[in-house]
């Protein structure tokens, strides 16, 4: 029990006469307009300049630049802001501009609004170069410095790499040669300078542990942002919330009640264009390494001491570092691929038939995976982890089962369709979550049946809630690095990934059916502990 | 969507939950109960504008319309709805007519979701003193508007010597984009790598008749502990302000010690902050409507401490703060005090009196 919710245990009265010296003390120093009883106020970056390398690229155009758009519609953009593009494109900050234009205006959540686009297409700035070019970068160090006079930025600029990881390390040494990444001591320089890292980080905990050294020594630890754009779910936020806020989940939320935890993150869709990065990547390093091993540590993880970035990510760290790997891997770590199979009434080709993939590839698609956790809270409960393409239906989800009740008065027949109980955690879609338990069925006979008690976002209300893009980068700007894995969490991520690649290497996956839910080896998998995959 | 004629409270109560049943899952995970008290000439607003608040805040939804207090006979019209034309929760509007006008929380109490807040709100003018109406009352949030008035200084000045902590005002919502803008003006101010700056007073400029811009006014004093007065705004002039926004707000000036004040104004649906020796800078001053101002309220369902300060020192009232969370109902019958109201219910007085 947390200290506050001890205090208020002893009376209404008291813990608000308590709360509130607290409150006013936060208050940002200097600036008597801010006070943290004024929870109307949004937060609001300072001054900055937003550097995207790779603008023209995918992710850039589908997700950050209307992210910059609805930030800037809904006024949370500081006024004095700068978006400054970096491709090789002959391009001039016209060109820049319209392509911008087009992204925002057709991805944007918000409604679109002409007059906001003219001040922000205003602040655009656009530099041509490639990532080996001295001069382009010198370019775009001088452009920074002029912006500083001309836009007012005061120094403050975010570098966003949307660009293959390959490219990384020279980007990131020409920052250096310019001084563009000098930022030892914000104290003393007065500026930030941040840098935002997409996944993946590495391919393997060495080439991630020289990564995070080459980002670390060229920004400082602290101005690394490594987006998992997972974290910025609102469902997943409200993990912690569901979890720490309540009093009633925490009492089972261990081995003592749980019976064993199943992650799913199911995707409809193939591959893609993406086919040369996914053939060398698979489906362990793309999502489960990052966004599996986040959500299982946010399920699994001790309360934090506060919700402070250092406190949560303490907590991750911790957990991430006690999982472990199944003694037979070879039944408890499956891998598939999927074939040629029909998939929402279309006909969809096998993994090996798509375009650019060689024929005898033996990457996969689909992984079951079984983790222990090695602490007090999750000794025993196993977690089975499975993500996969071309699976039935696009549903990511925390399925927590419990034990079954020791004894139950009434007989087995009555308890015939009586499943064990489930709290499942949506995170998308139909964000949300419900709880599965048993319940009478009317009629003149005792016979208890499962029945789900619903709590949903739903897509009704879903309507305010901002893209997970939208909010991590208003993150980046103001400095909260609470929804960002450290570079630890990364390092500790790859070391449960590491040696099920080194298992798995040269081995052939097994197969599966597009539109099947996985190959019949990870149901056998289940099956052997005397369980089934839950249907998401 | 179903329509009950001439009925019972306890009729809508039965209709409702056999909406509910029959409706798809959108009813789950209530978060409060939102009553709107709207004349017959605000319901087409009313309703627009609590759709897009039930949008974003999952809420049953209770429209009391009050017609014809004069009615002799006193009358009960509903329509009951889930996910339907009002918005994706539940709803149910009310007619009212007749005396039962009067006693319209009757209705309402057996409505009221179990066990989560009730936010009342008034799309026109909303009584003098909340505690008169009973669907102020029964509520922990009692949402008014200042600008629907003719003199909405005056309305203001009703609100503060009425104010009880869960109080709020559409006029303080709207302002809360320029008070962001504000407030990240001081935050900018500083010189990189200097101590941040101090304020040491300031002026809003916009019409003088503004609710809005007198709450502006009134936040800036209380954040600052100096009296910031609101001075008419001149179109002409952008460092005076230039065109006020519809809340009536035109700009704004902050004194800094030791530095040059820095000028905020409206232009063209954005902020522009100017100031000597530097860029002018611009952001987006979001122009919202009724339905928007009401999400906003709906996000936080305690009392507003921020709203009372700027309250106070907007109407130089003392002790809003230490009054009493929770109203009692004052029972006005305007029958029987009709040389205390207004004309229309003098009339209902008469009605009323050859009735007994």
């Amino acid at each position: 029990m947390s200290a506050e919710v001890r205090e208020s245990a002893q009376g209404f009265v008291r813990e608000s006469a308590q709360r509130k010296p607290a409150r006013t003390q936060q208050r940002r120093p200097g600036n008597p307009l801010r006070d943290n009883a004024d929870r109307r106020l949004p937060r609001i970056p300072p001054p900055c300049a937003l550097v995207v390398f790779g603008i023209t690229g995918d992710l850039a155009q589908k997700k950050l630049l209307p992210a910059v758009y609805d930030l800037a519609n809904r006024g949370l953009l500081p006024t004095n802001f700068v978006l400054l593009g970096f491709a090789r494109r002959d391009w001039g900050d016209g060109e820049f501009i319209e392509l911008a234009h087009k992204a925002a205006k057709e991805h944007a959540r918000t409604p679109w609004r002409e007059d906001v686009w003219k001040r922000l297409a205003a602040s655009c700035k656009f530099v041509p170069g490639a990532f080996d070019d001295d001069d382009a970068f010198d370019t775009l160090a001088e452009t920074l410095l002029d912006l500083e006079e001309s836009h007012g930025v005061a120094g403050n600029a975010a570098f966003y790499l949307s660009i293959p990881p390959d490219s990384f390390p020279i980007v990131l040494k020409q920052m250096q040669r310019t001084g563009m990444s000098d930022n030892i001591d914000d104290s003393i320089t007065g500026y930030w300078r941040r840098v935002v890292v997409e996944k993946p980080f590495g391919h393997d905990l060495l080439s991630s542990r020289e990564l995070n050294e080459l980002v670390d020594s060229v920004f400082t630890a602290q101005d690394v942002f490594r987006i998992d754009h997972y974290l910025g779910k609102e469902t997943v936020q409200n993990l912690l919330a569901l979890r720490f806020a309540n009093t009633l989940f925490e009492p089972v939320w261990n081995s003592h009640h749980v019976d064993s935890v199943q992650i799913t993150m199911a995707e409809d869709v193939g591959i893609g264009s993406r086919a040369n990065f996914y053939d060398a990547t698979g489906t362990a390093r793309d999502v489960v390494q990052n966004h599996i091993l986040q959500l299982l540590a946010l399920t699994a993880m001790e309360e934090p001491v506060e919700y402070t970035p250092d406190a949560i990510r303490t907590e991750k760290l911790k957990v991430l570092r006690a999982i472990s790997l199944p003694d037979d891997l070879s039944r408890y770590a499956i891998r598939g691929q999927y074939t040629q199979g029909w998939l929402a009434g279309q006909r969809v080709p096998g993994y090996v038939q798509e375009d650019k993939v060689p024929d005898d590839s033996k990457t996969e698609t689909y992984v079951a995976l079984r983790l222990g956790v090695q602490t007090r809270r999750w000794a025993g409960v196993p977690f089975y982890l499975r993500a996969g393409k071309r699976l039935p239906r696009r549903v990511t989800e925390i399925a927590l089962t419990f034990r079954r009740a020791p004894h139950v008065p009434f007989t087995a027949s009555d308890t015939e369709s009586l499943g064990q109980n489930q709290l499942v955690v949506r995170v998308q879609p139909d964000e949300g979550v419900t709880l599965k338990f048993g319940s009478k069925v009317p009629g003149t006979v005792m016979e208890v049946r499962d029945v789900a008690m619903d709590f949903l976002y739903g897509t009704a209300f879903t309507e305010a809630s901002p893209e997970a893009y939208e909010r991590l980068l208003l993150d980046v700007l103001i400095g909260d690095a609470t929804l960002f894995p450290r570079h630890k969490e990364v390092e500790a991520s790859w070391a449960v990934i590491d040696p099920l690649e080194e298992f798995w290497a040269g081995q052939q996956p097994a197969h599966y059916r597009a539109g099947e839910w996985g190959p019949v080896e990870a149901d056998q998998m289940l099956a052997s502990d005397g369980r089934i995959w839950r249907r998401p | 969507m179903s329509t009950l004629w001439d009925t019972t409270g306890t009729e809508v109560v039965k209709a409702l939950g056999a909406a509910r049943r029959n409706g798809a899952a959108v009813t789950s995970g209530l978060a409060l109960t939102f009553v709107v008290v709207a004349e017959e000439r605000h319901v087409e607003m009313a309703e627009a504008a609590a759709t897009t608040a039930a949008a974003m805040h999952p809420c049953r939804l209770v429209m009391v319309v009050r017609r014809e207090n004069t009615a002799p006979t006193p009358r009960l019209d509903a329509e009951v709805s889930v996910g339907g034309r009002l918005g994706p929760g539940e709803a149910v509007q009310l007619r009212m007519y007749g005396r039962l006008a009067l006693h319209a929380e009757s209705v309402v109490l057996p409505l009221l979701a179990p066990d989560v807040p009730v936010v009342t709100w008034w799309p026109g003018k909303a009584p003098d003193r909340l505690g008169t109406d009973g669907l102020g009352v029964l509520a922990e949030r009692r949402v008014t508007d200042c600008a629907v008035h003719d003199n909405a200084l005056d309305a203001l000045r009703t609100r503060a010597s009425d104010y009880a902590p869960g109080d709020t005002d559409l006029a303080w919502t709207r302002i809360t984009s320029w008070r962001s803008m504000l407030a990240a003006a001081v935050d900018s101010a500083g010189d990189p790598g200097r101590a941040s700056v101090t304020v040491t007073g300031g002026r809003v400029y916009g019409r003088p008749d503004s609710a809005s811009a007198a709450l502006l006014a009134g936040w800036l004093s209380s954040r600052l502990y100096t009296s910031v007065k609101v001075v008419e705004s001149d179109p002409k002039a952008p460092e005076k302000g230039g065109l006020p926004d519809p809340g009536g707000v035109s700009g704004a000036r902050l004194d800094l010690a030791g530095a040059d004040p820095i000028y905020i104004h409206h232009r063209e649906g954005a902020g522009v902050v100017t100031r000597s020796g530097r860029p002018d800078s611009s952001a987006a001053l979001t122009e919202r409507d009724i339905g928007e101002l009401l999400g906003e309220e709906l996000r936080r369902l305690d009392a507003d401490e921020s709203y009372c300060a700027a309250l106070a020192a907007a109407t130089n009232s003392r002790g809003l703060s230490r009054r009493p969370g929770t109203r009692s109902l004052i029972w006005e019958d305007p029958a029987a005090a009709p040389d205390k109201r207004g004309e229309d219910v003098t009339v209902a007085g008469k009605v009323q009196g050859s009735r007994r």
